[in-house]
């Protein structure tokens, strides 16, 4: 096993590194004002960090994503469900999701700085907003998505209903629910800067602006490296957490999988129309 | 509940089942004795897996009435466990096979430790001791039905149903499960009822075989299997009473008339009682 996660894992790194040297080294004598080199960036968010309050705009940025992406994940869940459960629920609410899903979120920021004002809790909203969609449709197909013989199973041997949501319908919609989840956090990720760009004195997003307009180029260069880096960190977090919650979908030979990967992309592609 | 409220005979009245216009089983009347092994034989399309349906509550009649003892079964009953022939959607694959053999019992709010125990106890019945760790898509076909039996007797029913349960194996392993079955039924006391297209497989397992036929289908013939309760896959498949039988069912499946019960050799009289 050691082995081949030892060759799995080489042959995954060898590329960023290979990019990283390439743009570390090529980038280099760059005397352009717009794009200094790429060490020149590193080093600025370093600093920022270090010691020009980039940390605190961090500390910001993940504590609304978090707490937005969190919220999202309970509440689209729990109602994706009880939507997915009752069919006529289902039916009816259809016209209404497809609508919410098909508007872009980020129209909704005018709207919400005026009602929520401009502290954390409207950016929290913002992200919550945006990330409820792809989890909650998501949540709803993967009920409807549960192989019909466990829910007769579930019925035949008189599985109560807290029971059944919480044994067969819950574990049975999660990689498609995990599936919601990653497409949630690509759009979490950019509604938490937009969020930040737009009224605003705190956050990454804010960072980037101000250091923008004042013409601090390389730590505008920095400020989006590191947006970079906390969107990739937390999709790292979730796959590893993808992989403890759904060992045995991943574990399973592979034609009695359901292709959620597609899905997911399909709903990506659903929600940048 | 008292021992003979629990062991009842399941009883079929006029039983009808339409979908919509089109007419599945009409007037179909049949009586199942507690602690006899009835097998209902018919051609595919005849109606088979919805007359089971019916018997196990999962269905409701368009008229007519299926009761067990005096109780009308218009919802699964605990007395009635069903096996179904897709074990790979009917057992868990989320759950290891131990708590798929136990879930039922989850729902009876049994114990966690007396589910454990009950859990080993029936995986030893079915001759799996030691694959309570495993997930069942780490088994073979025929080891999965032998965990979905499993899981029935652990429901401590008095009545076996079961779909089509060998269908789905090999033949090597669908010979170990008739015997096992017939074994288990032997042990247990436990009323079993099989629903297949296989004549040859009705007529080795059942006291009783009821043909199914027609369109609608209804019975059409009900025969006494009179090979007596210890058989085996080579001797009893190669008596000349077998062969009698299996054309007998086959004749009436085609078709044909019902030819009159040859008398049975004397030497065959004695297991008849």
């Amino acid at each position: 096993m050691s082995r081949t996660f030892l060759v799995s894992a080489l042959n995954q790194l060898w590329l960023p590194v290979l990019v990283i040297v390439l743009l570390w080294v090529g980038t280099a004598g760059s005397t352009n004002f717009y794009f200094p080199p790429f060490g020149d960036m590193v080093g600025a968010m370093g600093a920022n960090l270090a010691h020009g309050g980039l940390l605190e705009d961090l500390w910001f940025s993940l504590k609304n994503i978090l707490a937005g992406l969190g919220l999202a994940i309970v509440v689209g869940v729990l109602a994706g469900l009880i939507i997915g459960e009752h069919r006529r629920l289902r039916e009816s609410l259809g016209p209404v999701l497809d609508f919410a899903r098909a508007t872009p979120t980020v129209a909704f920021v005018p709207v919400i700085i005026l009602t929520l004002g401009i502290g954390a809790t409207p950016k929290i909203f913002l992200i919550f907003l945006g990330s409820l969609w792809p989890i909650l449709l998501n949540t709803i197909s993967g009920v409807e998505g549960i192989n019909p013989a466990v829910l007769e199973t579930a019925r035949s041997y008189r599985i109560p209903w807290q029971l059944r949501l919480r044994r067969v319908i819950l574990p049975g919609a999660t990689p498609q629910i995990v599936a919601g989840v990653r497409v949630a956090l690509s759009v979490a990720v950019v509604l938490m800067v937009v969020s930040e760009i737009y009224g605003s004195p705190v956050g990454l997003g804010n960072f980037i602006l101000r250091s923008g307009s004042s013409f601090a180029v390389t730590d505008t260069w920095g400020g989006t490296l590191l947006i970079g880096l906390l969107g990739y960190g937390l999709s790292v977090v979730l796959l590893a957490v993808e992989h403890v919650l759904l060992g045995w979908y991943f574990q399973r030979p592979p034609r009695v999988r359901r292709n959620t990967q597609g899905l997911a992309l399909l709903e990506r592609e659903a929600l940048t129309r | 509940m008292s021992d003979s409220d629990r062991l009842a005979p399941l009883s079929v009245t006029g039983l009808h089942k339409s979908y919509g216009h089109h007419a599945v089983l009409a007037d179909l009347n049949l009586s199942v004795e507690p602690g006899s092994f009835v097998c209902i034989v018919g051609p595919s399309g005849a109606g088979k897996t919805t007359l089971l349906r019916c018997l196990s509550g999962l269905l409701a009649p368009t008229s007519g009435s299926v009761r067990y003892g005096d109780r009308p079964v218009n919802q699964p009953l605990a007395e009635i466990a069903v096996v179904f022939q897709d074990y790979r959607g009917s057992l868990l694959p989320w759950m290891r096979v131990r708590d798929n053999v136990a879930f039922p019992l989850e729902g009876r709010g049994v114990s966690r430790s007396a589910r454990r125990a009950r859990a080993d106890e029936c995986l030893a019945a079915v001759g799996l001791p030691g694959v309570g760790d495993k997930y069942p898509w780490q088994l073979s076909g025929g080891m999965q039905q032998r965990v979905a039996i499993a899981r029935g007797l652990a429901y401590d029913a008095a009545v076996l149903l079961m779909d089509e349960p060998f269908g789905s194996v090999d033949a090597q392993a669908r010979f170990d499960l008739e015997d096992l079955v017939l074994r288990l039924r032997r042990d247990l006391g436990i009323t079993v009822i099989v629903v297949t297209h296989d004549i040859d497989e009705a007529v080795y397992l059942g006291d009783r075989v009821i043909v199914l036929g027609g369109q609608p289908a209804t019975v059409i013939d009900n025969l006494t299997v009179d090979l007596g309760q210890d058989r085996d896959q080579i001797h009893t498949r190669a008596l000349p009473r077998f062969a009698e039988l299996r054309t007998r069912v086959l004749t009436r499946i085609r078709g044909g008339a019902a030819a009159p019960d040859p008398a049975p050799p004397a030497q065959l009289d004695v297991s008849r009682t």
